[in-house]
């Protein structure tokens, strides 16, 4: 376990090296929240009907998203995993007397929350101090709160185990090309970054509830702006961390199946 | 010209070589491109409309721009990834040969993957047209034509002042992406809906206003002057300045060495 946490830390403290690049990515994020924000203002203002959450539920909602984005996403892959298939330095780290999948968990664990940590201060101390309809709204309450924290935690372990598990696939193709990209692109809809899931047609709503994708941010964003009723919260938190368990699972199956036929291409 | 569109067909080739590859990728591309209007389809399931346009006149709008920058993505792609011959040291090779830098620049890399958006933009303003009833006459199509050639000099002139930046940071500027992709963004809605400085920013100082928010208004018949239809035209004199930014910029190039 020891190791694990090592390999964590050594990805966390040299994660948060990059703060340039870190404000840059505030910037913008800033901007995308800012547009997204004025968009949803004006549909407001001009009315609906069966509309699924207020404006200012949906503006808080909006912000969480930017502010976690460095956690929650998926398009920003781990790189450097991705490589260490393609160019065979995997070999390197089979070489190792560890269990391949948790170092590699853990690694990503460590680069997502340094990414998040540098990001995240800045615009929820910003987003709350704009004024009336702008701005990122309190918890609905402090059971929401807690039950927030809890659910985000599970989400950002869930999240992991997804990125960890396209480069494994990628042991299977070789190239991160094609279905990887077709399966982060899904679940960039999926997760609710960028419709938030109650604006889904019903369909849609029914098949994302099967996914895991919407219990990473979607799930404990709605949480915390208080617009579900407790006991849908306990029995999609049951799924959340049944997800999580089956991802892990899989994750680490996968991984043993392909090291067994395992060719380090070049050298 | 000739040159331009040799190479265009060299780095078409050397794409299809990897042939499953660029099918796959053209097939993630449709989807990526998807996730841009669900959000729009979606919005539209709930409320019925945003400051008075229609899902179809926003889709209009949203295929425009999207058009534009696609087409940029594919034809202009040496331009968006200028850091990269600047980082590389490759630029002094371009200097050397005499030929217009531009034209060499553009030649240098293309991306045909993303013709999957150019070609579902069409479609999106395909369908949009169908199902709006516009009374067509000659100087809606002309505006329409202009539009979309407007599209896409807006964002080649963007490109161009983007990677002019290269020239004295080296870097590429990630703050770049909230003019080019934070406005692609914007710009796919109706311009009129965003706030007060919002607008002004995005007219007079990169005129996206006129690139689709006038016209479309004119198109529509919200607004009756036919100069509102002729307004794309004045995204063509911006792309002067930009022109002249870069070869400023370039008279600042000093070489990283390779």
């Amino acid at each position: 376990m020891k190791a694990y946490i090592t390999y964590f830390k050594l990805k966390f403290i040299s994660g948060l090296q990059y703060r340039s690049a870190a404000w840059a990515g505030i910037a913008t994020q800033f901007f995308f929240g800012f547009v997204y924000i004025m968009v949803y203002i004006a549909f407001y203002k001009s009315g609906g009907k069966d509309i699924p959450l207020t404006l200012s539920q949906v503006i808080t909602y909006l912000w969480l998203n930017q502010a976690f984005l460095a956690l929650i996403n998926q398009f920003t892959r781990d790189q450097e995993l991705f490589n260490m298939v393609r160019e065979g330095t995997i070999s390197y780290e089979l070489a190792r007397p560890k269990n391949l999948y948790f170092m590699w968990y853990f690694k990503v664990l460590g680069q997502k929350l340094a990414n998040v940590t540098l990001r995240f201060f800045p615009l929820v101390l910003i987003t709350s101090l704009l004024p009336k309809p702008y701005g990122l709204g309190g918890p609905a309450s402090l059971s929401c709160f807690i039950l927030f924290l809890i659910c985000l935690t599970i989400g950002s372990l869930l999240v992991t185990a997804l990125t960890v598990f396209y480069p494994i696939i990628t042991m299977f193709t070789l190239s991160e090309k094609g279905i990887v990209n077709l399966m982060i692109s899904l679940a960039d809809i999926m997760s609710g970054l960028v419709v938030p899931i109650p604006f889904f047609p019903l369909f849609l709503q029914k098949i994302s509830k099967v996914l895991p994708f919407q219990y990473i941010s979607d799930l404990p964003f709605r949480i915390y702006v208080g617009s579900m009723p407790t006991t849908i919260i306990i029995n999609s938190m049951i799924i959340q961390f049944t997800w999580l368990i089956i991802l892990i699972f899989l994750g680490n199956f996968l991984m043993k199946k392909s090291l067994k036929r395992v060719v380090v291409q070049g050298g | 010209m000739k040159l331009y569109f040799k190479s265009l067909g060299m780095h078409l080739k050397a794409e299809l070589e990897y042939r499953v590859n660029f099918i796959l990728s053209f097939l993630s591309q449709i989807l990526i491109f998807f996730t841009s209007y669900f959000v729009i389809i979606a919005l539209f399931t709930k409320f019925d409309n945003i400051k008075g346009f229609t899902m179809y006149e926003v889709l209009l709008c949203f295929s425009i721009i999207q058009f534009g920058f696609a087409f940029n993505e594919v034809f202009a792609r040496g331009i968006d990834r200028f850091d990269k011959l600047i980082i590389k040291g490759d630029f002094d090779r371009l200097l050397l040969r005499p030929k217009s830098i531009i034209l060499q620049v553009l030649c240098s890399d293309s991306d045909f993957v993303k013709t999957a958006r150019i070609i579902q933009a069409i479609i999106v303003l395909i369908i949009a047209i169908m199902n709006l009833s516009i009374h067509w006459n000659i100087m809606k199509v002309i505006t329409l034509i202009l539009m979309l050639i407007s599209a896409c000099v807006i964002f080649f002139g963007i490109f161009l002042v983007a990677a002019s930046y290269c020239f004295y940071t080296v870097q590429g500027l990630e703050v770049r992406n909230v003019f080019t992709d934070g406005g692609k963004h914007m710009a796919q809605y109706p311009i009129g809906v965003f706030s007060k400085g919002f607008v002004v920013f995005f007219t007079f100082i990169i005129p996206y206003a006129f690139v689709n928010y006038y016209p479309l208004l004119y198109l529509l018949g919200k607004l009756d002057s036919p100069i509102y239809g002729l307004s794309p035209l004045l995204v063509i004199i911006y792309l002067i300045p930009c022109i002249i930014i870069f070869y400023m910029g370039m008279k600042r190039y000093s070489s990283v060495g390779s």
